[in-house]
């Protein structure tokens, strides 16, 4: 029998190769067994306030969201003219240019070779187009109900959300996808303010909070944290606040959102990350770590 | 059943496998394999498999062994789709006609292996279930996988693995006790593969590589090798046999680089085609990014090629270190190896093919290896079979509980079915398959002897 046969030579130690034949039964079970497992080669030890410093940017993304859709909400009800809008927009904006420009020494501007001339010149094209185009944009959706445009905008914006860029490197995530999501539903919304001069604000106010304001972000979150924090904070209060004067009950919730995600969901991860069990061994599929392209190029 | 010797007694073995010729690769080789050299040790031995396109019914192969293809619908890479009860009418029917008193499935990938594990186990059959391949851990996919493997494998009675690294992966995969997994290597036939070096053009240097041209046997990196080397050795030359969709990244590097007259691609390969095309180079090369066994290397050494390959699965094990040139599966260390290789062979310090051959022939044989399975067998034979309700739990207790509950479920309905099935045809009635290879094995001494190696097959009606 397999299990009968002891080992002959007690001296002559176990081999890990096929090619010899061995004095043991084929089912024998030595102690280095498994001795190559490997277990959770890759978890990461997380810190609580770096995962809080690091959701700061699905907070913020949330916020950007919420201060569009309460913007709109003002232009729709008339207690915000289009003009009031477009000037504050721009003001900030040129403040965050200066801003992206200045916080980084130039450095970053160095790097890209962009001139300011391209910038001025990308600006002036959006801004022609964007306004002789927005009396097609006030009457695009017209044969659509509106029930379906809210509907729609609803849907592009949680897309926006979740494809979002917030640093996470996954297959889902899809920037571009998730700044043409957030047009489209500024696009749908626009279509039902009541002139053609406020669809063209809302769309530039929409490239402004988020294509942008997240490029400012990035770029404060790599340079100076702290301000970065105390960005997202005032941030976050502004769209409360925005909410509260809307609906106290949306805004109660919005803050109840806003904890949860920046305080319990890191508490859960660094909690279930003590129940990771992964193992690792030579049966893997070992990864190709180099880049093989450049033998096509 | 008849004593086939005094110590040994012979077993009506069923090999259930989706993956059968005309089917090509290392399962089927080894299945085919097998079953020859345990008919030839005075076992009974038959096949079963799906029907491939006409080829349908029952067939019989060289010796008489008789091969069942039956028509169940093909769903993924040759896999059949199960819903774990509609093969158990037929699959009873062969058990019960041909007294089969262990049921051996091969391939983890096969759901029929699967379906057939099950139904033995509801008929009171021994199992034995062999596992060709390597599986991961991390995606979910695998974790599911690995899900279905342990219920399938939990009350399975013996499990053989190719090397000892696939051993550790299904002990972990299906949550086994280590004493029921046995370690029985692949083989190769050294007849088939003899070295040949007036064949090859020592003029100048030829790397092959035979593989099916898939990213899990690594063409990318073999994509990066090509132009390092072959702007470093100008006598440098490529032979590539195997196909598959990465086909067109080595097709592009050949274009981008100028290579057409020092890398050929030969497409696919007949099995027996592969050793006319080995012989004709210096060095093999094997960049798989995981493996359980890789007959590959075993084939080229045993043609008394350098081998240089990857550090991957199961590979340390197959080769001594003076026959192999283990590198990381990186384009760096994969090209530092061959340059390594190719130094030796320059300077003449590689051992003489003959040699290896010589050395090689000894490592893997089929008979070994059914000598190894046949004391499988044995064991599991003098096994009790788990009865219904020892089934039952040991499902509910080794498979958690949801899953347990759910395949515990699947287990009673099944028994249900073979009790209708029973009540329906009984095995009385049923008629006991003739032996194709006659009384103690007469038909295959008489007509079949002389003919080895071929498969030799005529159609009988089904």
């Amino acid at each position: 029998m397999v299990c009968a046969q002891v080992e002959t030579s007690p001296r002559r130690r176990w081999q890990k190769v096929l090619y010899e034949r061995q004095p043991f039964p084929d089912n024998y079970v030595d102690q280095r067994f498994l001795e190559e497992l490997r277990k959770n080669i890759h978890a990461r030890q997380y810190q609580y306030w770096a995962v809080v410093f690091e959701s700061g940017a699905v907070a913020q993304q949330l916020c950007s969201v919420c201060v569009f859709v309460v913007t709109w909400w003002y232009m729709d009800a008339g207690m915000l003219s289009p003009q009031r809008l477009f000037g504050a927009g721009l003001v900030s904006s040129l403040l965050g240019y200066i801003l992206f420009n200045v916080i980084d020494a130039g450095v970053g501007r160095q790097e890209s070779g962009r001139t300011w001339w391209a910038d001025l010149k990308s600006t002036l094209v959006f801004i022609a187009f964007t306004y002789g185009f927005s009396p097609v944009l006030k009457t695009l959706t017209e044969s659509i109900s509106t029930d379906t445009i809210y509907a729609m905008s609803a849907f592009m914006l949680l897309g926006h959300l979740i494809f979002f860029d917030y640093g996470a490197n996954a297959a889902i995530v899809s920037s571009t996808l998730s700044l043409n999501m957030a047009i489209f539903a500024s696009v749908c919304l626009a279509s039902r303010l009541p002139r053609s001069l406020h669809a063209f604000v809302m769309v530039t106010f929409a490239m402004q909070i988020f294509a942008l304001w997240p490029m400012l972000q990035k770029k404060l979150k790599a340079q100076t944290p702290r301000c970065y924090v105390a960005v997202t904070m005032l941030f976050a209060l502004a769209a409360l606040v925005g909410l509260m004067t809307i609906s106290s009950v949306g805004a109660v919730l919005f803050a109840l959102l806003l904890l949860c995600i920046s305080c319990l969901c890191p508490y859960c991860l660094i909690r279930l990350q003590l129940f990771k069990d992964n193992i690792h061994g030579p049966w893997d599929e070992a990864e190709i770590k180099e880049d093989l392209s450049r033998f096509l190029m | 059943m008849a004593a086939g010797g005094p110590a040994r007694r012979a077993h009506n073995v069923c090999m259930v496998s989706d993956f059968f010729y005309p089917n090509m690769g290392g399962v089927e080789s080894h299945i085919y394999q097998l079953s020859q050299c345990l008919i030839e040790r005075g076992h009974k031995v038959l096949v079963v498999t799906h029907a491939y396109g006409t080829r349908k019914g029952i067939r019989y192969l060289t010796n008489g062994l008789k091969v069942y293809y039956l028509p169940l619908k093909v769903m993924y890479n040759q896999s059949t789709a199960t819903t774990l009860f509609h093969s158990l009418p037929l699959l009873r029917y062969i058990f019960v006609r041909e007294r089969v008193t262990i049921v051996h499935a091969h391939s983890s990938f096969s759901a029929m292996a699967h379906d057939a594990l099950f139904h033995a186990k509801t008929m009171g059959l021994r199992t034995v279930f062999t596992d060709h391949s390597l599986f991961g851990f991390a995606d979910v996919s695998s974790v599911l996988t690995n899900k279905l493997l342990t219920v399938s494998l939990c009350d399975t009675n013996h499990i053989i693995c190719v090397s000892y690294t696939s051993k550790e992966n299904t002990v972990l995969r299906a949550a086994l006790d280590p004493q029921i997994v046995s370690v029985i290597p692949n083989a190769v036939d050294p007849t088939d593969f003899t070295p040949d070096p007036s064949r090859r053009d020592d003029s100048i240097t030829t790397i092959v590589v035979v593989s099916r041209l898939v990213y899990r046997k690594g063409i990318d990196l073999l994509s990066g090798i090509i132009p390092e080397l072959c702007q470093k050795y100008p006598d440098l030359h490529f032979l590539v046999g195997g196909e598959g969709p990465k086909r067109i990244v080595l097709e592009e590097v050949r274009e981008r680089y100028q290579l057409h007259d020092r890398v050929r691609l030969l497409g696919a390969l007949e099995h027996q085609d592969v050793r006319n095309v080995l012989v004709q180079g210096h060095i093999f090369l094997n960049t798989s990014l995981t493996e359980a066994f890789c007959m590959a290397i075993v084939e080229a050494a045993s043609c008394g090629l350098q081998v240089v390959s990857t550090r991957v699965g199961g590979i340390p094990e197959v080769l001594p270190e003076n026959l192999i040139l283990l590198c990381e599966p990186s384009v760096k260390s994969l090209c530092d190896g061959l340059e390594k290789a190719i130094a030796q062979l320059r300077s003449g310090t590689l051992p003489s093919p003959e040699t290896v051959h010589n050395k090689v022939k000894t490592f893997y044989t089929w008979r070994n290896v059914a000598e190894r399975t046949e004391k499988v067998y044995e064991r599991v034979a003098d096994e009790v079979v788990l009865s219904m309700d020892e089934r039952l739990n040991r499902l509910i207790s080794h498979c958690g509980p949801v899953t347990g509950y759910i395949f515990a479920l699947f287990a009673v309905l099944n028994f249900l079915f073979l009790v209708f099935l029973r009540w329906m045809t009984p095995d009385s009635i049923i008629d006991v398959a003739i032996d194709a290879t006659g009384p103690k094995g007469a038909w295959t001494k008489q007509y079949f002897l002389g003919k080895k190696g071929r498969v030799k097959e005529e159609i009988l009606n089904s």
